[in-house]
């Protein structure tokens, strides 16, 4: 009896495995399904799970992606407001949203997912150069961002493809969008560098004048500096001298007292200064003392005033 | 398995119970005896068949993720399974999804750059484009920068998967979208800054523009990936690289005219510093020593006068000869005219006398 429960539990095992296998299919999280009863969609599925159908030949299931592709559209010319070409190519990220939609569109082709692309490519061409018309070129790019900006512009082509898309009822929904090329014809580039080397051009020559005119500029500064420097160095250097006359005129209420001898002690003085070295005299026998060589005057001592030797 | 020898064993009973002369009979009871063997262990064998159907291997650079019905069994990082022999309940209970997800990913733009190879690249090989060459948008990619110039960027993106389910179940490519979004957030940066700011000035605050816009991308897209690093970029055109060149030599040669001229500054102001604390010193010294001059001919004066009172001329003429010949001793040459010449001619060759101008005053 145990042996029969063995058996039969292990066919029972078995049959399930096959009922399973024959009944039961899973949608991965990945997918959605689609069933056709005799050919005919009758059973859309977009959630992940189990689910029971007849087998082949009663149902068959097809099952496609439904995560999010990314498909990148042809390089389109669009004329801009202020009538410049603009090549432009999107990426747009899109999924299945409705099987029961997507089914009878795309089910039929080899490859439903780059059926749907070749289709979205299409539209986008059309709605792309639409949109690209209602902007200036200053539009795309600038260094502000404001409401017409190159990010308004990927919303409002986003927002015409959703539109579009959900107008066409194919089961498709666009989740994002965004600019993937924004360039310009071959012909233009070299207008472009017509006028980017002459932008370079003037700095360069900016660069230069700019920096000769700050080198002139701290040159003059710097000489102006070392003039007020010195000048006022002078300046305080007078005063100081001012000072020292001032200190010194103190000393002048001595000399007052006899200022004959005062005056001959600066002569004096100054005589001494002034023959200090590397002077050549010449004197003739006038000169005191030197009357004496010529065995001339003993009555040297009534004059006080002496001539001055000559240098 | 013990079990099989034993499940003939009921048979024996009835054969004897039978004639021996149907010798048919037996065998086909024994031909369904052991068909029935074999029936039990192919259904065995099946079972086990199945069962092991859900063993799958792992490789190195792999991980796996178990789908139980169509969903995940575990969230986030757990649900990735490592390297190694696994088990799952068979399909359609359960089916292992294999992915190579594993430590850092990286892409690089696809678009802003021109065509090259990475060989010529490494090796500094990249053919001069003369100026006057148009550039085919088709072959060769760019940005138009906020001043509408054509700029190359290319960056590159680091990340890791923090979310592994929604990389690999939201996404049919996500690396593509992730490497979309890069695309688009260099192309938009690069719209926001002018050529000069995004090449030189301001190369920082492009590779953050960009950054910022890829990471916010990515967040809102929901690609279940976290930014790392982000490198970026930038060169001109190939066919301004003079003139972009020139532009940084003039700006070269246009710092060094300010560093030359600033060298010029300092050493100015440092030599005019110097003579205006000279000059200043000196007057202080020469104050100094004029009053000391003064107040000591002024002690002298003084000391003096008593003794001239007692009687100036006598006094006036021992100075004046005591300071003649002290002054004699001095000078270098002395010329003694005994009588009125006709003519004198002397060759005079002083040097240069400067205390002269002080002495005299």
């Amino acid at each position: 009896m145990k042996r029969n429960l063995f058996t039969l539990s292990v066919g029972l095992l078995l049959f399930l495995i096959f009922g399973l296998l024959l009944f039961v299919f899973q949608v991965r999280k990945s997918e959605v399904a689609v069933v056709t009863t005799f050919g005919k969609p009758t059973r859309p599925i977009a959630e992940p799970g189990p689910y029971f159908k007849w087998p082949w030949p009663i149902q068959k299931v097809y099952k496609f992606d439904q995560r999010i592709q990314n498909f990148e559209d042809r390089l389109t010319e669009g004329l801009t407001k202020d009538h410049f070409t603009l090549l432009t190519s999107v990426y747009v990220g899109w999924k299945i949203a409705d099987p029961a939609a997507f089914f009878p569109k795309f089910a039929g082709s080899l490859n439903p997912i780059a059926y749907a692309e070749s289709k979205l490519d299409e539209r986008l061409g059309n709605l792309k150069s639409a949109i690209v018309s209602k902007h200036a070129l200053s539009e795309f790019v600038t260094t502000s961002e404001n409401s017409t900006g190159f990010l308004a512009i990927e919303r409002e082509m986003l927002e015409a493809s959703q539109a579009q898309i959900a107008t066409n009822n194919w089961g498709l929904e666009v989740k994002f969008l965004g600019i993937k090329k924004l360039q310009l014809p071959e012909g233009v580039s070299k207008t472009v560098f017509d006028r980017m080397q002459a932008e370079r051009k003037v700095l360069a020559d900016a660069s230069t004048y700019e920096g000769e005119k700050e080198a002139a500029k701290i040159h003059s500064e710097a000489d102006r500096n070392a003039a007020v420097m010195l000048s006022e160095a002078e300046s305080q250097a007078t005063q100081i001298r001012a000072e020292g006359e001032a200190k010194a005129a103190k000393s002048l209420a001595i000399f007052e007292q006899n200022p004959v001898l005062a005056n001959f002690f600066f002569q004096l003085d100054a005589l001494k200064d002034a023959l200090k070295d590397h002077a050549t005299l010449i004197f003739d026998a006038n000169t005191s003392p030197f009357g004496l060589l010529h065995g001339l005057s003993t009555n040297l001592l009534n004059g006080l005033s002496a001539n001055p030797p000559k240098k | 398995m013990d079990d099989l020898p034993l499940t003939p064993k009921p048979l024996p009973g009835p054969a004897p119970a039978e004639t021996p002369v149907d010798a048919g009979a037996q065998a086909l009871a024994e031909a369904l005896r052991s068909s029935f063997v074999i029936i039990k262990l192919v259904m065995l064998v099946l079972v086990a068949v199945f069962l092991a159907s859900g063993f799958f291997t792992v490789g190195a650079q792999q991980q796996a993720i178990i789908l139980r019905f169509g969903r995940p069994v575990a969230q986030g990082q757990q649900a990735l399974l490592g390297p190694g022999l696994h088990w799952s309940f068979p399909y359609p209970i359960d089916e292992p999804v294999i992915v190579s997800i594993s430590g850092l990913q990286q892409v690089q733009s696809s678009v802003g750059w021109y065509a090259t190879t990475r060989e010529d690249e490494m090796a500094g090989t990249e053919p001069k484009i003369p100026f006057g060459t148009p550039i085919n948008p088709v072959v060769d990619g760019y940005a138009l920068s906020a001043d509408a110039n054509i700029v190359h960027v290319r960056a590159t993106l680091t990340y890791h998967i923090s979310d592994p389910i929604q990389y690999i179940f939201e996404f049919a490519n996500a690396s593509n979208a992730v490497q979309n979004a890069l695309d688009n957030s260099l192309l938009y940066a690069a719209s926001r800054f002018k050529i000069d700011d995004l090449l030189a000035r301001d190369i920082l605050g492009f590779k953050d523009a960009v950054q910022r816009r890829v990471t916010e991308l990515i967040d809102k897209r929901q690609l279940g990936v976290t930014v790392e690093e982000c490198v970026v970029r930038s060169k001109p055109p190939r066919q301004l690289q003079e003139d972009f060149e020139k532009v940084i030599g003039a700006e070269l040669h246009r710092s060094k005219v300010i560093a030359d001229a600033r060298g010029y500054e300092i050493q100015t102001t440092n030599a005019a510093g110097a003579e205006a604390s000279s000059r200043v010193k000196f007057a202080e010294s020469e104050r100094a020593r004029f009053v000391d001059d003064v107040s000591s001919r002024a002690k002298q004066f003084e000391e003096l006068l008593p003794k001239y009172n007692l009687n100036p001329s006598l006094f006036a003429q021992q100075r004046l000869a005591e300071t003649l010949g002290r002054v004699m001793t001095n000078v270098q040459d002395k010329i003694f005219l005994p009588e009125r010449p006709q003519e004198l001619r002397l060759l005079l060759n002083r040097p240069p006398a400067k205390p002269m101008t002080e002495a005299n005053q």
